[in-house]
């Protein structure tokens, strides 16, 4: 017994040591800071109550990054899933190279956020990038002349460029799924005369609804705190209607061009992110509380 | 061949042909599909590697030529006059040596958290899992403050600290779930024959989590080797740059240097790693997403 003791102390603790120290109880301490105004690192702290908080609500960029990261959400993701399923129905449709189909959709997801970002600058620039250019040739005046990278449509010129590298993700999760569900159920079905959607209805999302809880709480999770990919798309000054929460939350705790930093503010927008989380991830596993199929 | 039963006749035939044409005309919207897909990646890889080996000149007198001549003095500029070579060394130097921490701390403790189960190990495991659910900028002010305090702030020390931080999460829902995959066989009778804890963890378990670890070491290789958000908030220092980073910068200062073949060679540079390990390794880390959600 007193090895045993032993053995998870000496196994367990280092991990959770680590863990404790930089994750967890920064995240606990974080509700602390955002009660405060801090507008730098060695600068007192004033105690401000929930004032940051009050702001926020107030705050017209807040909000735009908000409803910004919803759309991801809600959007991004109905369409993210939508096209995953097709592709996992087509690969798993009995074309020839299903593995390299599938690691050609995921293989965005291998390389750097920055690799992808200057390529897409590429494919959206209006003086010679791909689509305009292809919009001249044939000769859509209108597309010709559309600026991908303005202001009022950089968000969802980023959102399609994001909805292609994530496909991939799903994808994967999907095809893991459907390989599970044993091929008699389809053969039965085949001659009990379903067709195509009848089977997807009454075989596929059934006996995938386990994967595809799990899939939409993870595809919350990423949405919900996305930065990498629309900070970079942006290049240096992003302008605000491509801000997503996380990225509004870095510029003004760290990444104004004036130095004057907002920390306590910057730290109750993560709190409010968190917050987000855990409502949309309750609400998705009440949502799709469903009896569990086993087979 | 010769086993082909002789009584296939002609009509056989004929029909069977007819058969696989209609099946093969089934697939074509598949395979369309699926195709343009594939193909628009691959291109697009394609025309970042060629483009590197273009001048700018040449690439902005047309962005979808091919390069008459090869330019890879490109990746000698990149490498040497913009420092990516270092930025290669601190990458490769804080990402390797985070993986095997990452590995030597998840590994033990999802062996204990999913198999040497005690009173409180299922709320230890579900704080762990919680964390993937915890949006990292949320951490950055507290982390800094930590950082700062322990001196290891703006080092490359304190972003592999945050490294393994903020990827135990994950590894250790991946390792749990497949530890318990594992069957108990093995375990029981080395117990029987009088091994200890720690051989039974070393000399079975550990060789039996082979596949898992593996598949656990490349997905944090990949993910954290192209992540620049963590090296942004916590590294100033020009010279201790990650490669991600330093390509990011490398991007920003493009409107005032406009050395799009540098930075395109510089992409380059930063892919090459990935797509390598993704190729020879592409389905242990295609499993590794599979492994904590879809139970096995």
């Amino acid at each position: 017994m007193k090895t045993r003791k032993r053995l998870i102390a000496l196994f367990l603790l280092p991990a959770s040591l680590v863990y404790l120290a930089f994750f967890l109880l920064p995240a606990v301490w974080a509700f602390y800071y955002s009660f405060f105004d801090w507008s730098g690192f060695g600068l007192n702290m004033k105690f401000w109550g929930v004032k940051n908080y009050i702001e926020l609500f107030r705050d017209p960029i807040f909000r735009l990054s908000l409803r910004n990261t919803l759309f991801i959400l809600v959007v991004g993701g109905i369409t993210v899933f939508a096209l995953a399923f097709l592709l996992t129905v087509l690969v798993n449709s009995g074309v020839k190279g299903k593995k390299f189909f599938r690691a050609m959709i995921f293989l965005p997801n291998v390389i750097a956020t920055i690799a992808l970002t200057t390529l897409w600058a590429f494919i959206y620039n209006p003086s010679f990038g791909v689509l305009n250019s292809f919009f001249r040739v044939i000769g859509w005046e209108a597309g010709a002349k559309f600026t991908f990278t303005s202001m009022d449509h950089i968000f969802y010129a980023m959102l399609v460029a994001l909805i292609w590298i994530e496909v991939g993700f799903f994808l994967v999760l999907l095809m893991a799924g459907m390989d599970k569900i044993p091929a008699e159920y389809y053969e039965a079905a085949k001659i009990e005369g379903a067709n195509q959607w009848q089977m997807f209805k009454g075989i596929t999302v059934p006996l995938l609804w386990d994967v595809i809880s799990v899939g939409t709480v993870l595809w919350s999770i990423f949405a919900l705190k996305v930065f990498e990919f629309p900070y970079a798309f942006s290049q240096i000054q992003p302008p605000t209607t491509i801000y997503t929460v996380a990225m509004y939350l870095y510029i003004e705790g760290f990444g104004k061009r004036d130095p004057i930093y907002r920390l306590g503010y910057a730290t109750a927008i993560g709190v409010v992110l968190l917050l987000c989380v855990v409502v949309i991830v309750l609400l998705l596993r009440r949502l799709m509380r469903r009896e569990v199929i086993q087979y | 061949m010769s086993a082909e039963p002789v009584v296939s006749t002609q009509s056989h035939l004929g029909l069977r042909r007819m058969d696989l044409v209609k099946k093969w005309a089934g697939h074509i919207p598949a395979y369309l599909i699926l195709g343009l897909w594939s193909l628009f990646t691959l291109f697009i890889i394609l025309w970042i590697m060629l483009s590197s080996l273009k001048s700018t000149r040449e690439l902005f007198a047309d962005v979808w030529a091919l390069p008459g001549k090869l330019h890879f003095e490109n990746y000698v500029k990149a490498l040497f006059a913009a420092d990516l070579e270092l930025y290669f060394l601190n990458s490769l130097a804080v990402v390797l040596t985070s993986v095997v921490v990452i590995l030597a701390l998840s590994a033990p403790a999802s062996y204990i958290l999913s198999r040497k189960k005690f009173k409180g190990s299922n709320l230890i495991t579900l704080l762990f899992i919680a964390g993937i659910g915890i949006p990292f900028p949320l951490l950055f002010i507290p982390l800094f403050v930590i950082l700062t305090g322990l001196a290891i702030n703006n080092t490359l020390i304190g972003l592999g600290v945050l490294f393994v931080a903020l990827s135990l999460p994950f590894t250790v829902y991946m390792l749990t779930s497949f530890f318990g995959s594992l069957p108990v066989e093995l375990e029981e009778a080395a117990i029987i024959d009088g091994a200890s804890d720690f051989q039974v963890f070393f000399r079975v378990m550990l060789p039996l989590a082979l596949p898992g670890l593996i598949t656990a070491a490349i997905f944090n290789f990949i993910g954290l080797w192209n992540e620049y958000q963590l090296a942004l908030v916590f590294l100033n220092n020009p010279n201790l740059s990650t490669l991600s980073l330093g390509l990011y910068s490398l991007s920003n200062g493009m409107e005032y240097t406009g050395d799009w073949a540098g930075l395109l060679a510089g992409v380059v540079i930063v892919m090459i790693p990935t797509i390598i390990l993704y190729v020879v390794l592409s389905e242990k880390m295609i499993s590794g997403i599979t492994m904590g959600a879809v139970k096995a």
